[in-house]
């Protein structure tokens, strides 16, 4: 059986786990972008919570996935619910970074020109700081999602959902019949995936940012 | 469970270059010593509290400290060995994309770099374990792919970013291009390219963890034991002394970028 033909006799699976793969992916990044925006609005003030911030996170990223899955599995299982809080936790580095940045990058005479005009301080987070943060937030939602992708394929190593079944059930089968289409079929997958992702983004980015940042 | 001393140290650190160059040296040579310290007290009290557990006949077999060492070594063997690959290909490589001559196309092996780094790791690694077959040598060339990419992405960005007024200046006060290559552009390059080295070596270190589905070797042994023998004990263990390996090699190319970026930038 060539490429093409497997393709085509495990559509119905490879839809599936396609699919599987984007929703877990987006639901990761989603939760990491809401939970790492609120940590980067809560510390992004003071340089010392700012530094144990990206300090923890960093020495979160910097712990191979595979070590990070395995130590979920005690307390966790095995299944999906290692995979969403490993791919989860991976995601918030590059977002609580880079909301951090981001706010600190606002022009602090904008600021005060917002004080000035009585705004109070959770108004000119919300109408000033953040929106002209955002484009930066925006690109550590991009780097995480890249990020989410390539360690959702280890997943499945703990039975989590997506590609990465593909590609271990190509390993288990090392030799034999298909074992290469199933390994390939999951990789090109993953990277088309993310290439997609990557393109939403750039479309994510130009509806988003205010107008008058927009280069 | 691994907590490196984020606290202080890292502040200042973190915080603003010139509160490096205001704490005298020798004030702050113990404390940047803390956080090896700290890994390696953790890594070894692992061990001892592990040891001493009620292990049993399988789970004393694959623990016992002369396996564990052994397998430390072959992770740090399979990160170490790839990285130097990497290296020796990726800067070279790197530096001749750069050049004037085919400076035009440098956007475009870009471009091929970052549609590359999207492959899964997992990938990469088992679709050469079934091309080639398995075993050490399958690994290490799986971790040269996947970490060639970056290497030679962050060389040639290094090199990008380096302001043309200043390789102008060169020339203009005739020097040759190889004295331009090797006097400006590279040491103002080397914070980015030595950053790209630290990167590739945690890289490597978490895709080793991923060779020993293919038969590599390495603490990811210890993984996969404890999770087809369901022994918690030895998957603890794996995992563990991986992510401090991990931290370990992370301080270690902190010191290295420090000790090796060149005086005055």
């Amino acid at each position: 059986m060539n490429f093409w033909e497997y393709l085509r006799s495990r559509q119905e699976l490879l839809v599936f786990e396609t699919w599987q793969h984007a929703s877990m992916v987006f639901q990761c990044v989603v939760a990491a972008l809401l939970l790492g925006v609120a940590v980067g609005v809560l510390v992004y003030r003071s340089p010392r919570l700012s530094g144990f911030a990206t300090g923890t996170a960093g020495a979160v990223f910097t712990i191979p996935s595979l070590a990070l899955l395995g130590l979920l599995i005690t307390p966790l299982g095995l299944g999906v619910a290692p995979s969403v809080v490993a791919l989860t936790l991976y995601s918030l580095l590059p977002i609580v970074r880079n909301t951090i940045v981001g706010l600190n990058g606002v022009d602090r005479t904008l600021v005060d020109a917002a004080r000035g005009i009585g705004m109070g301080r959770g108004r000119i987070l919300l109408r000033v700081e953040l929106p002209l943060a955002w484009p930066v937030i925006l690109t550590g939602a991009r780097v995480a999602t890249q990020l989410a992708m390539g360690i959702g394929a280890i997943a499945a190593y703990v039975s989590g959902p997506g590609l990465g079944e593909q590609i271990f059930s190509g390993l288990g089968r090392l030799g034999g019949a298909n074992s290469v289409n199933m390994t390939l079929a999951g990789t090109l997958g993953v990277i088309v995936l993310a290439l997609l992702f990557d393109g939403c983004f750039l479309v994510i980015g130009r509806l988003t940012t205010p107008r008058g940042i927009r280069a | 469970m691994t907590a490196p001393p984020l606290g202080d140290t890292e502040d200042a650190a973190a915080g603003t270059g010139t509160q490096d160059a205001l704490h005298a040296p020798a004030g702050r040579s113990w404390r940047a010593l803390l956080q090896p310290l700290l890994i390696v007290v953790a890594g070894l009290g692992w061990m001892l509290y592990v040891e001493n557990e009620h292990l049993d006949s399988i789970e004393k077999r694959v623990l016992a400290p002369r396996y564990v060492a052994q397998k430390t070594w072959e992770h740090i063997e399979l990160a170490l060995a790839s990285t130097a690959i990497v290296l020796v290909i990726a800067i070279p490589l790197g530096i001749a994309l750069s050049r004037p001559r085919v400076r035009r196309a440098t956007p475009l092996v870009l471009g091929v770099a970052n549609i590359g780094q999207s492959a899964p790791a997992i990938g990469v690694v088992v679709l050469l374990a079934v091309i080639w077959g398995i075993g050490f040598w399958t690994a290490i060339v799986a971790l040269v792919a996947y970490g060639m990419l970056p290497a030679l992405r962050n060389t040639m960005v290094g090199l990008q970013q380096v302001d043309p007024t200043l390789t102008d200046a060169g020339r203009g006060i005739g020097m040759s291009a190889p004295a331009v290559l090797g006097r400006v552009e590279l040491p103002l390059a080397a914070p980015v390219i030595l950053a790209g080295i630290r990167t590739t070596l945690v890289l490597m270190v978490g895709t080793a963890s991923i060779a020993s589905f293919i038969s590599g070797g390495g603490l990811g042994d210890l993984v996969t034991t404890g999770v087809t023998t369901q022994r918690t004990p030895v998957l603890l263990t794996g995992c563990v002394l991986i992510a401090l390996l991990a931290l370990l090699i992370d301080w270690l190319g902190g010191v290295a970028t420090r000790l090796l970026a060149p005086k005055g930038l």
